[in-house]
This record gives C-alpha cells, structure tokens and sequence, in this order.
C-alpha cells in the first residue's frame, strides 16, 4: 500500500481500510509501508487518532511503530510523548521499544535520559549491542570520554561485542585531547584489537592515525606501507613480530589439539586409539620433520593428472637440502590402482617418511599432531583450511592461536600454468614470517588495515599496514 | 468491536452514560467504561472544534485518559516468584510486539525458557512453543468441527431411520489389536530380532531424545502392523533414564505390555558379535541384500546438529561390522543428510525383508531428498552429467538435474 501525503480524516481512514484485503492488519501493514516510505509524522498521527477514536486504545505494536517512524526522522519531543504514553500504560516495555527510545533520545540534547533508560533495561535484561552503542556514540559526541569508556568496559564485562564503528568513534571524539587516562583507553582499544585479531578498515585506520597525529606534544606521525616479506617495516625499519608462537602458546595449543581435535568426545570418531597409538610411536622414532604432506590433499591438485604423479611431484619439490618429509596418506593408496602405481609408490617412499592410516580414519588430524610435535620450525602442506578442526577447539582464544599457527605454518600450493619444470609446477604461497596483528613497541604502532570496507575471508590477512612512530 | 462501538455511540447519543453514573451503574458498564469516557470527550472535541481540522495529537490525549482506569483495572495475579513473574511480563510485552510468543505458558515452561543460555535459544524456544500452542489450537477446532458434522449426521440418521444390514461383521479395533498382539508375540519367538541402541542419551538434547522416543514409538507400531515383524530389542537401556520417563510419557500403562525386549544389557552380550550389523550412515560399506540371518543394529538418536561418526565410532570400538543404505547407489540425492528418521529406517527394512525390492523399500526416503531413482549406478549417470555441465558451461547445475530428474521420474 502507498501511504497517504496528507493527513486523512477518519472517513477517509475508513474507506482505505475497507478497500485493504485484510482490514485486521491495516493499521500495521500501512505504518510499515510509511516506515519505508519516511512519510510525514502528521500522516501517521492521523492514522493514530483515527485508531484511537474508535477503539479508544492503540496497541503496543502500533505505538513502537509509530516510535520506529519518530527515531527515524528524529522527533524528540515525540519521542518523549510516546515515552511517556507506554510508560503509564504498560508496566513495562521490551527491548524493541527499548532499542528505539535509546536510539531516538541519544542522538538529541536530550541524550542523558538515554542513559536513564539503559539504567533501566539492565534492571531486566542484558542491553542489546545497539543501546550500548548508542550511548556511547552520545557520550563521547558530549566529550564525556571517561562515561563512554565506562559504558564500553561494562559492555566488554557483559559479553557483549563492539562493532568497529563504536571502536571509531572514540578515536574520532578523542582527537586533540591531552588526557594521559585518555590515552591508556585508547590504546587498550588498540590491543582489543590486537587480542581479537581484527583489522580495522581503511576509515577507522584514518581515525586512528587523525587521533595519534593530533596528540598534542605527542610527536606521532603516521604513514601508510607495505610491509616486507622479511617482516621488516620499510618506514621505520622496525622488525616486525615473529610468527611463532611462544613456548608457552604452543605447548597449550598442541595440548589442546590432541585432546579436543584428536581425541574429542571419542578417540573412535576419527581414528581408534591402537592406530593413534601406532601413529605416536612412528612419529616419535622419526621427529623431527620439516615438512608434513597431506598425501591425498596433495595428489588432487592437478586433477588431470594421475594422483599419484601429483604427490610425486610435491614430493620431489619439497625434498630439497635434505629436509626431512613426511608424507600422510590412508591404506588404499598402497594398492596398486590407476590412480596409485606401486613403483612410483616405491620411489617416492624413499624420499620421505610415509605413514598409511585406516581409510575410515581421519589424516587431518594425525597432520596436525606431526607437525605440532616436530617443534615450532616444522610446516605442512594441504590446500585445506582446517576449519572443522579449528571448529573443535574450545575457546575463542585458543582458535585465534590457531590461526596464528596455522598462518605461519601452513605451506598451499597451487597448481600454476603449463610447465615441465618443478619450479613452476607449484606455486607455492609462503607462510608468513611475521604476525599479521596490531603491535607496538612503545613509541611505535603497527596496525594492519582491510584496504576495503566490506569483510574479508576469516583467511586472508591484510597486506597494508599504518606505521605510528614517536619522534 | 466496532459493532461494539456504535453501539456505544447511540447509547452515548441518547445520553444513558449520565444517568448510569449518577446512579452508580459505572461498575457494571466497567468494561465499556473506557471507551464510553472517551467518546464523551471526542465528541465535546469535536464540537468545540471546526469541522474538518483535524487535531493530530488527540490519540495521545485518549491514551492518557484511558490510563485512570487501566491502573485500576489491573488484576491481582496468583503470586508467583517475582523473577518468574517478570519473565512473564517480558513474554507478555513480546506478545504484544507481535512476536513468536505463546499466549499460555506454564510455570514449568517458563523455568526452562529462564534457563535457556543465549537469547537466541530463548527465541527459538519461544517460537517452538508458539507453534505447539498454533497446532493444538488448530486441532481443538478441527476436532470441534468433526464434532458437529458428526452430530448433524446423526440427526440426519435418526431422520431417514433406516437401519442398515451388513454382511461382514464390524471389526473393531481391539480385534484387530488382538491380531497384531498375536503376531508379534509370535515374533518375539520366531522373528528376526532388530536391536535398537539406546545409549545415545548424553549426545542428546531433551528436545532431540523426545524427538527419538516419538520416532522409535512410530517404528514399533509400524513393526506390529507388519506381516512378518521383526523382534524388537531395546538394548542399553537404562531405567529411569531420559529415554525411559520419554517412553512412559508416550505409551502411558501400555509401556510394560509391549511386545518387545528391553534390556540394559548390549547388543554384545545377549548375540554373537559375528551376526550383528550396524546401520550407520557413515559406514564406508554399503549394505547390498538384507540377510534374514544377521541382527541388525539402529542407533536412536536423533542428530539434529549432524555429529559426524558417533555410532561409526559407537561400532569401531566394539568391532562390529557396520553397513549404510545404498542411498547413492539407487537414489540421485539431490538434498538433505543421509541419516533417516528411525520410523524411515524401520519401513525400508521391513520392506526389504518382505520383498528384497530395493526401488520399493526406499521408497520411504523422503521425496524431497532426492530427483530419482536410477538404475544405473550413479556414478556413471554422475560422468555424463559432469559432461553435460562442461558443455554447457554457464548453465546452473539445477538445469541439468531437472532434465535427469524428468528422464528419471520418481515414480
């Protein structure tokens, strides 16, 4: 339905209605077609007192959509009417309406009730992300810095995640203070950051830059680079964090990959404890290795190729300086087949460590284990990327250090164009030698930045960085 | 309610409302009191205003005229505690936002809701008891409807009076349940026994091992239907387990005279390990005949959240052999998992077991699942069908299956 442009009288009302194919939802379908269409606020009053005339009462659902029409264009007074009506007329009210008063009240001079309200939902529930973010955004907009890092530190505490463009808008607000209690949030938001690996876009990157820039007597300057696949930052000539785990990170992180990757609720679901067992005492007698080979993964790549050939072929690539292999493949590849010659087979078995597991048994996770016991310098190669393994670890923080491992370990080849030659067979996409995460050393900053607004794949790690350092 | 309204206006019009206050009616016109005030006062707006001009915030001053005797009319409730009381005004206050949100909710009901962990648990929580409410609403009406055409035929009968002479004796259900209870007490002798494994609960939600015990109820009575049934074993089966207090919140008294075995021993002990098999979706063995000589096993539990391997994992560590229906091998799957339902499973092999016909007993795969039947292997209708998709490079994989599904009809 096209909403009316001018007020209507109660007849009019009435003839539309009565016109409507199902007139018991009128009301509802007409208010949400003025939402879309942002009709004046006096249309939808019209239809309010043609409702009220002649039922003498307006329902809940009606009143927050008119509430959705007023946020929307921003009238505050009639914000505060509505208000006022569904406080006396319903004990309470649910978050919905909630969401909308704060939204609605935050953004006028009348911002403070926001903040009486948000008193008031937490009496019932845990806020929503949008109130929180809302009276946020009004606080700092007010310069009340120290409220809005409160708000922000109670909505952390509550579980609740920040979208970056809260995270933005301190930096934005905060520009040209000289506030040292100032300064330590900020940069606590930096290492939220840091913690959560999330990469602030190209404009929250300005922000941060603007803000570092305009510290006064802080001495920042920041610039915008490439940083180098040694991990050196061409700016500062400041070397980058490495990408290996500390000791104390990786030692939790193999812990948990074999108790909740491995084993999880049942040894049986992906290999059985004999073969595990097997499996420990092959790797054991043989650590460490350089390379783990996911045998199957790799023999796909090519897939006009017999498989075989495929891993013969990685194989051969990879065993270069006498680096030491090990190749996981399940039983059926041992059976002379048209896609496994046994002669082949037998040349490639004595070039690298092979191990055979059941064919109902998962390599991935025996992969995992290898590569993890051989130590921090040992990689693998598969194009897979792991995530229902990921998917089985835990806690957020241990799937993050995952990630972090897995991206400074991980070697995925490619099948490249035509060629004879080895060399360009493979194209092989390194690991990163650095950690592609927000760090500092004090008086310098490093922040990695998405070039692009919208999201990138949870694989990918920016190549742009902003270098903030102190003179 | 509008019918409501005009009359309220013509009582208005003739001004009764005066009189009725004055002589204190007020309280039995309680209910209409509302709007009585009200239309009082819009009609003196009114007057005082120029016919035509319409004054945009009058609905608030209805609103807040009502309120005076909203607060009054507010009912004292039987007390509950006041967490749980506020929960149900949250509820309320959802409803009347027009959310999925039961009218009626027990106080059981609301403790769960209170302990669901995130908010979109509550949600979905809320809307399964939305539609539960919308169902059992529906079939209150349908059965009422039932009701009365049934009567109307009654009168009808009793009208025509006519008394009719049959030649078959009226077989009534308990006869025919006599039957079924003879045949599958006889199987429990003589049948084929079909073990189903009840130790699946701790992988389970509450609302999954209902689902179960529902499904396993359908299998048995589909089971006691048949020709030929199967002797059923519940083996692993704990007393007083959630599967246990589901059972008897289903079958009520007839739990402990049903035909079947229930046993918390396994499957292990009570047959020989060589002649079990068990029915497993992920089994990399495809079951090809029904053998009238092995056992075989159904996990029951229903995996709402696709648990790769429980029961491979379940058989792997007893050593049992396991087998999966040849769903790929008949079937040109199109959507959905492989796990059927437990009743599914039940039909096809008592298909099977009747008649070997494999096109018959998987039948009872949902139609939706899959485009065809094949008699070809799949995988060779899978090399063409590849083929036809590089030739005609930029057409959707969907055209193609529609044609496969047109030159293999489902029926």
């Amino acid at each position: 339905v096209q909403p009316p442009e001018k007020p209507l009288q109660a007849e009019e009302w009435n003839k539309l209605r009565e016109n409507f194919q199902s007139p018991e939802i009128f009301e509802e379908v007409m208010l949400n077609s003025m939402i879309r269409c942002n009709s004046p606020i006096d249309v939808a009053k019209s239809l309010l007192t043609h409702l009220a005339k002649r039922n003498g009462d307006i329902a809940y659902n009606v009143l927050v959509k008119y509430l959705t029409l007023c946020v929307q264009q921003g009238q505050v007074s009639e914000i505060r009417d509505v208000y006022d009506i569904m406080k006396v007329r319903f004990k309470i009210l649910e978050s919905g309406a909630y969401n909308l008063l704060i939204k609605g009240l935050s953004k006028s001079d009348q911002w403070r009730m926001a903040l009486t309200l948000l008193e008031e939902v937490k009496k019932m529930m845990i806020p929503s992300r949008t109130c929180y973010e809302s009276c946020i955004k009004a606080a700092s907009r007010h310069q009340e810095m120290k409220l809005a890092f409160e708000l922000y530190d109670e909505m952390l505490a509550k579980d609740v995640v920040p979208t970056l463009d809260v995270l933005q808008s301190f930096f934005d607000f905060s520009r040209g203070m000289k506030d040292a209690e100032l300064q330590k949030e900020l940069f606590g938001i930096l290492l939220y950051l840091r913690e959560n690996q999330i990469y602030p876009h190209k404009t929250f990157m300005r922000s941060i830059k603007l803000w570092f820039e305009s510290i006064p007597g802080g001495k920042w300057s920041g610039h915008l680079t490439n940083i180098k696949d040694s991990g050196q930052c061409p700016v500062c000539n400041h070397q980058l964090e490495d990408s290996n785990l500390t000791e104390e990170e990786y030692s939790n992180l193999s812990e948990k990959i074999i108790r909740d990757v491995i084993h999880g609720t049942d040894t049986f679901r992906k290999t059985s404890p004999q073969e595990f067992e097997a499996f420990q005492t092959f790797v054991e007698n043989r650590l460490p290795f350089d390379i783990v080979i996911d045998g199957l993964n790799v023999s796909h790549i090519k897939p006009r190729k017999m498989q075989c050939e495929n891993l013969f072929d990685a194989v051969n690539c990879l065993a270069k300086e006498n680096a030491r292999l090990l190749v996981l493949g399940r039983k059926h590849m041992l059976i002379n087949s048209s896609n496994w010659k046994r002669e082949i087979m037998k040349e490639m078995q004595n070039k690298a460590d092979f191990f055979f597991a059941e064919n109902i048994s998962e390599d991935d996770a025996f992969l995992l284990y290898a590569t993890l016991r051989s130590g921090n310098h040992c990689k693998f190669v598969t194009r897979d990327f792991l995530r229902d393994h990921k998917a089985c670890l835990p806690d957020s923080l241990t799937r993050h250090l995952f990630r972090k491992w897995q991206r400074g370990h991980q070697i995925a080849f490619s099948p490249s164009a035509e060629g004879r030659s080895f060399s360009s067979v493979f194209s092989q996409q390194p690991a990163f030698r650095y950690d592609c995460v927000v760090q500092t050393t004090g008086d310098t900053w490093h922040i990695p930045y998405k070039d692009v607004f919208e999201e990138k794949y949870s694989y990918q790690v920016p190549r742009k960085w902003l270098c903030i350092q102190q003179k | 309610m509008q019918s409501a309204n005009m009359l309220l206006r013509k009582i208005v019009r003739s001004s009764v409302l005066p009189f009725a206050a004055q002589h204190g009616m007020k309280k039995d016109l309680f209910l209409l009191s509302r709007t009585l005030s009200l239309s009082l006062c819009l009609k003196q707006d009114k007057s005082c205003e120029p016919s035509g001009k319409l004054d945009l915030d009058e609905w608030k001053k209805v609103m807040k005229s009502g309120l005076q005797e909203g607060v009054s009319e507010v009912v004292s409730e039987p007390k509950e505690p006041s967490s749980l009381a506020a929960a149900r005004e949250t509820l309320e206050m959802w409803r009347l936002a027009g959310r999925a949100v039961p009218e009626n909710i027990s106080e059981e009901q609301l403790k769960t809701f209170m302990e669901c962990p995130s908010k979109s648990a509550k949600k979905k929580y809320l809307k399964y008891l939305h539609l539960k409410e919308l169902h059992k609403k529906n079939d209150k009406r349908k059965m009422h409807e039932k009701r009365e055409r049934k009567l109307e035929a009654q009168d009808q009968a009793s009208k025509t009076d006519e008394t009719k002479k049959s030649s078959f004796i009226c077989m009534w259900s308990s006869t025919m349940d006599k039957a079924y209870n003879w045949r599958a007490a006889q199987s429990m002798i003589f049948g084929q026994p079909l073990v189903f494994d009840m130790s699946y609960e701790k992988e389970m939600s509450v609302r999954e091992v209902t689902n179960t015990v529902r499904q396993i109820s359908l299998s048995e009575s589909c089971n006691r239907r048949s020709v030929d049934p199967f002797h059923i074993h519940f083996c692993n089966f704990k007393d007083d387990s959630l599967y246990h207090r589901e059972f008897i919140k289903q079958y009520r008294e007839a739990w402990d005279k049903l035909l079947i075995t229930v046993t918390d021993q396994c499957y292990t002990e009570i047959f020989p390990k060589d002649k079990l098999i068990y029915l497993t979706a992920d089994s990399p063995k495809v079951m090809k005949t029904f053998d009238h000589d092995k056992i075989y096993i159904v996990g029951s539990m229903v995996d709402k959240s696709i648990k790769t391997g429980v029961s491979l994992a379940r058989a792997k560590r007893l050593g049992l052999e396991t087998a999966a229906l040849p769903l790929d091998k008949y079937l040109l799957w199109s959507t959905g998992a492989k796990n059927l339902t437990l009743d599914q499973v039940m039909h096809i092999l008592l298909t099977l077991k009747d008649t070997a016909d494999w096109k018959k007993a998987l039948e009872f795969v949902p139609k939706r699942k899959y485009c065809g039947f094949v008699n070809k292997p799949v995988k060779e209708l899978k090399k063409t069908l590849d083929l036809i998709n590089t030739l005609k490079l930029g057409k959707g994989r969907e055209n193609v299956q529609k044609q496969l599904a047109k030159s293999y009809p489902k029926k």
